[in-house]
């Protein structure tokens, strides 16, 4: 019986409508015909005539009963109007339904088809999906006899955030035009917001009072052009009909860099170690040339070999071959663009680059806890240096924002001949008294000390020459394993490095001031090359990294003009700014350099900052097509033909109907039949 | 609004609405022609096979005796010394049967067909009297034979036309009469063949839409050396219902025998119907011309004049 119900929206009514009318129809036919008396002269030839047309007409009982046939038909088709027969076709018509578009970085892979149906690698699936669906415009819309049944549409694309391009209309020139307006993004291909969108416009309505009520209509078709790759689509509860059109094919030739890591190394803070992830869907190894640029300059290229995707026996998953590459750490002390580039080309271009941006080097908040900050040499030789900030302190005041947890305002404490009672984490020079860190364990006092050794490599201690040092009195210190011993005095330890993980210290095991240590230009430096190497060092160099579908948050001059944001495509786009100063602007939609403008009020120079947008996902790499979709316990096929939907065949039935009784009633009059 | 086929027009109540006065002064030029000729009583104006009394010589015979010496060919007598008898034609009068079908059928058609048959009675039987032919006038009915016994001459037209006049056809038989009257048809015919005398021209006007047959019937006046003449009247909307007014779902009821046949009009029962029609009218035809008669169809929409002075001529009714 399902196909009872599939055919016929009202199959009991038109039930009904027949047995009410047909018996009633065929009993008065039975009944004899009430005919007009007529006297005639003789009835011989007339009943010659009726008895040789009964032998003459072997369908003589039917043709008799045409006009009864014709009466019944008509009947019939009636009832059948009634039941709202409903033929399954190429397109919906009637009702609403939503048009969902992924404009996902998936959708940039150019295994598109054409018009043509061939694909010829370059179409992008994004404009097969929009060719799908202008295709559809045009069904739906094509006018005829019962287009006012067409219904209305909306336009959804949909990729990290949902967008509505045009709400529901009839109106085809705008459905084409919004269709027209999808861009591609690099984003990743989220569903939840574009249900939640299409079922906030069809949820309520506007009753004829003007008031908004819920709607009880049947929820709009959805028709779903994506390539599949969804995330977190089980977690969707379908309420809707939804039919995918799967586009893109089952190529799966992706290599794409899956993650970008940019550091100073510890040792090495003005220098840049670039590591990037790279994925492969193909099934087999792949051999890359990952290609390293700065600032648009290439540094080097590297090949590298990633070993093939395999099956997860127990999910019977795609697991993607992953490698690693890391490039050779290179001197880079200024604020760079950085560019790995994977120079094989597939059907997916856009997790082929990755960018990523090398602020200025920053300046550095320093805390000073001194006894006496006037005569503190330390003092004099940190205010000689480019410091965002001094702070100085005493000891108690360190103590008290230890208690307040503000010492993480500092990139580095120092403390000149006096010790805490305990440090958090953080980064410490500290001089004379051994700090409380582990791994530092005082066992005394040393008088008479030399300089015996330094260790030149470590960047505090760089271009630091203590050979003429002599100190007069220090602190002996045994030092644990994970301490660095950066000078060697004549019975222990003078300079140490300790890093604990959440602290990281260098100390000086003497008073600068019981050693000639203070008259010496190395005792600068040290100072300098300790409070950067300590500021800096150990954390990731590379800018807030944003994702498409995010937006630009960045804070500049309250009252700076002529902001804008040239995005990699070269356009360049407006932004607001708020009182404060906050530029934003967003959704990102395409991955790489973006780079923000503005002409500063006061000076009138043209100031900018570059921000890098990465398509680093799993889900978007994998490009081949989705057979199915898993919408939580539902699982929609994909359908690869033109959507299908119902068409209303009632009004062909009435009008069949009415053909049919002009046909009776012009066989009655022309007396056809006897 | 009348019914389809009832006759409207009231039936003639003088003999000049039976016979136009212009139509009258020309039928002073015809006369019955018999394809025979006849054994009369009375000499007329008929030529005779019998040798007789007359102006056209016919041939000669032996003198025997007891002849009438007048008609001896004394010429031949002179040259031959033997008589021989001089043998004329004689003019003979002709006996002019004119038959009336009176049944419930004949009082249908516009115009009506009975009417139609008094007015062509008076007709053809006042050429018959002016001609000095003996006529003699039958109507059969329901009711029985009506006759008007042998007229001769001109001045007896007055009392043809009244007979003529006072003739009313058979009552229909109502829709509720269950009794069929049988067609007195046949009755009439075997009566007119037994009671005329002699020999002459008769002529039957009826529509012969019998469904007990017209042979029989005929059949009584095949052999009695009548020269006849089956002049079967049929009205226009006999001929063709269609073309008036005849449509819709219909009980049709035989006005002579109550029969009923329900019909709903139609291009091809109205087809049917007219081929049959002209199936009878051919058959009927046939039966006649093997038996030596005169089968005419009239329709009674055909103007009288035409129909006399020129329809009957080429029939051979009339000279």
């Amino acid at each position: 019986m399902n196909w009872l119900r599939e055919t016929f929206l009202t199959p009991a009514a038109g039930f009904y409508l027949a047995l009410a009318v047909i018996p009633p129809l065929v009993l008065l036919y039975f009944l004899r015909l009430r005919r007009k008396p007529q006297a005639i002269s003789t009835t011989l030839l007339w009943q010659q005539a009726i008895e040789d047309l009964r032998a003459n007409a072997p369908f003589q009982r039917l043709r008799k009963s045409i006009l009864l046939f014709l009466q019944l038909l008509a009947l019939i088709l009636l009832a059948i109007a009634i039941m709202q027969p409903q033929l399954r076709s190429s397109a919906q018509k009637g009702g609403k339904r939503v048009i969902m578009i992924d404009n996902s970085a998936s959708m940039t892979a150019t295994d598109g088809k054409d018009a043509s149906g061939k694909v010829s690698g370059e179409v992008t699936r994004l404009e097969e999906a929009k060719q799908h669906a202008r295709d559809l415009i045009e069904d739906i819309y094509r006018g005829g006899i019962f287009s006012s049944q067409a219904g209305e549409t909306m336009v959804v694309s949909f990729s990290e955030q949902a967008e509505i391009l045009q709400r529901f209309t009839d109106s085809k020139s705008q459905l084409l035009a919004a269709i027209d307006r999808i861009e591609p993004t690099h984003g990743e291909t989220s569903l939840h917001e574009a249900l939640k969108l299409a079922r906030a416009y069809t949820a309520n309505k506007l009753s004829p009072t003007g008031e908004f009520v819920p709607n009880t209509e049947d929820p709009p078709g959805i028709e779903l052009y994506t390539d599949g790759r969804i995330k977190n689509l089980d977690q969707e509860v379908s309420r809707e009909t939804i039919h995918f059109v799967p586009i893109g094919s089952t190529s799966v030739d992706n290599v794409g860099i899956s993650a970008i890591s940019v550091d100073r190394p510890f040792d090495r803070p003005t220098s840049v170690a670039v590591f990037a992830g790279l994925v492969n869907f193909n099934s087999e190894e792949i051999a890359c040339d990952i290609q390293l640029s700065v600032n648009g300059t290439a540094r080097g290229i590297q090949e590298t070999k990633v070993p093939g995707a395999t099956i997860n026996p127990s999910t019977n998953e795609l697991v993607p071959g992953r490698a690693n590459v890391v490039f050779v750490p290179f001197e880079q002390p200024q604020d760079a663009v950085i560019e790995v580039a994977n120079l094989r080309k597939d059907i997916l271009l856009a997790d082929n680059v990755v960018h990523t941006v090398i602020p200025a080097p920053k300046q550095l908040s320093v805390g000073l806890v001194s006894q006496d900050f006037k005569t503190s040499l330390v003092a004099r030789a940190l205010e000689g240096m480019a410091l965002r900030s001094l702070v100085p302190m005493s000891p108690a005041d360190f103590d008290a924002r230890v208690a307040q947890g503000t010492t993480d305002a500092f990139d580095v404490v120092v403390f000149d001949n006096c010790k805490a009672a305990t440090l958090p984490a953080g980064r410490y020079l500290t001089f004379g008294p051994t700090p409380p860190v582990p791994g530092l364990t005082e066992y005394g006092e040393a008088d008479g000390q030399v300089v015996l050794n330094t260790k030149d490599e470590s960047p505090a201690m760089r271009f630091v020459s203590m050979d003429s040092v002599f100190v007069a009195h220090m602190h002996s210190v045994q030092a644990g394993d994970q301490v660095e011993v950066l000078a060697e005095g004549s019975t222990g330890p003078l300079i140490l490095s300790v890093s604990t993980g959440s602290i990281h210290c260098i100390h000086v095991t003497f008073d600068p001031l019981d050693s000639n240590w203070v008259y010496q230009r190395s005792f600068l430096i040290f100072i300098m090359n300790s409070v950067e190497t300590l500021g800096r060092a150990g954390e990731p160099l590379t800018e807030q990294g944003y994702k498409c579908g995010d937006a630009f948050t960045a804070r500049i001059p309250a009252n700076a003009t002529n902001v804008s944001i040239q995005s990699p495509d070269g356009k360049n786009n407006p932004v607001s700014v708020t009182e404060s100063g906050q530029a934003v602007w967003g959704p990102i939609p395409i991955s790489g350099l973006y780079t923000m403008t503005w002409n500063t009020p006061d000076s009138g120079a043209k100031s900018s900052r570059t921000f890098a947008v990465n398509l680093v996902s799993m889900t978007e790499g994998r490009v081949d097509v989705a057979p199915e979709l898993k919408l939580g316990n539902e699982t929609v096929t994909g359908d690869a033909t033109a959507a299908h939907h119902y068409v209303s065949l009632w009004p062909w039935a009435i009008a069949l109907c009415v053909a049919l009784l002009m046909v009776e009633w012009w066989i009655y009059h022309r007396k056809l039949y006897l | 609004m009348a019914a389809f086929g009832q006759t409207t027009a009231p039936p003639p109540a003088r003999i000049d609405e039976l016979i136009d006065s212009r139509l009258l002064a020309k039928l002073d030029q015809l006369d019955v022609l018999s394809r025979k000729i006849f054994a009369g009583k009375l000499q007329g104006e008929r030529r005779s096979k019998k040798r007789g009394i007359s102006v056209e010589f016919a041939d000669y015979r032996h003198y025997s005796h007891g002849d009438d010496l007048r008609f001896v060919d004394w010429n031949i007598y002179a040259r031959l010394d033997k008589l021989f008898l001089k043998m004329f034609l004689e003019e003979e009068d002709l006996s002019l049967i004119l038959v009336i079908d009176g049944s419930a059928s004949m009082d249908w058609g516009n115009p009506g067909k009975f009417v139609f048959s008094q007015r062509l009675a008076m007709a053809l039987g006042y050429i018959g009297l002016a001609n000095q032919n003996r006529v003699s006038l039958y109507c059969f009915g329901s009711e029985g034979l009506q006759m008007l016994p042998s007229l001769r001459g001109r001045r007896r037209t007055q009392e043809m036309g009244k007979w003529l006049l006072d003739l009313r056809p058979s009552t229909a038989v109502g829709p509720t009469t269950e009794q069929v009257v049988p067609s007195p048809f046949n009755d009439a015919m075997r009566s007119i063949a037994l009671a005329r005398q002699g020999k002459g021209v008769m002529v039957i006007l009826s529509d012969f839409l019998l469904k007990e047959g017209y042979e029989k019937g005929l059949r009584y006046l095949s052999g009695g050396g009548f020269d006849t003449f089956c002049l079967q009247v049929l009205s226009p909307e006999e001929i063709d219902p269609a073309t008036h007014g005849f449509a819709g779902d219909l009980r049709l009821t035989d006005v002579e025998d109550n029969d009923h046949a329900e019909v709903t009009i139609s291009a091809a029962l109205l087809r049917k119907y007219k081929e049959n029609l002209s199936a009878y009218c051919g058959k009927f035809r046939e039966f006649c011309v093997r038996r030596g008669m005169t089968h005419v169809t009239i329709d009674t929409g055909t103007d009288m004049t035409t129909l006399i002075l020129d329809y009957l001529r080429k029939r051979g009714l009339l000279k």
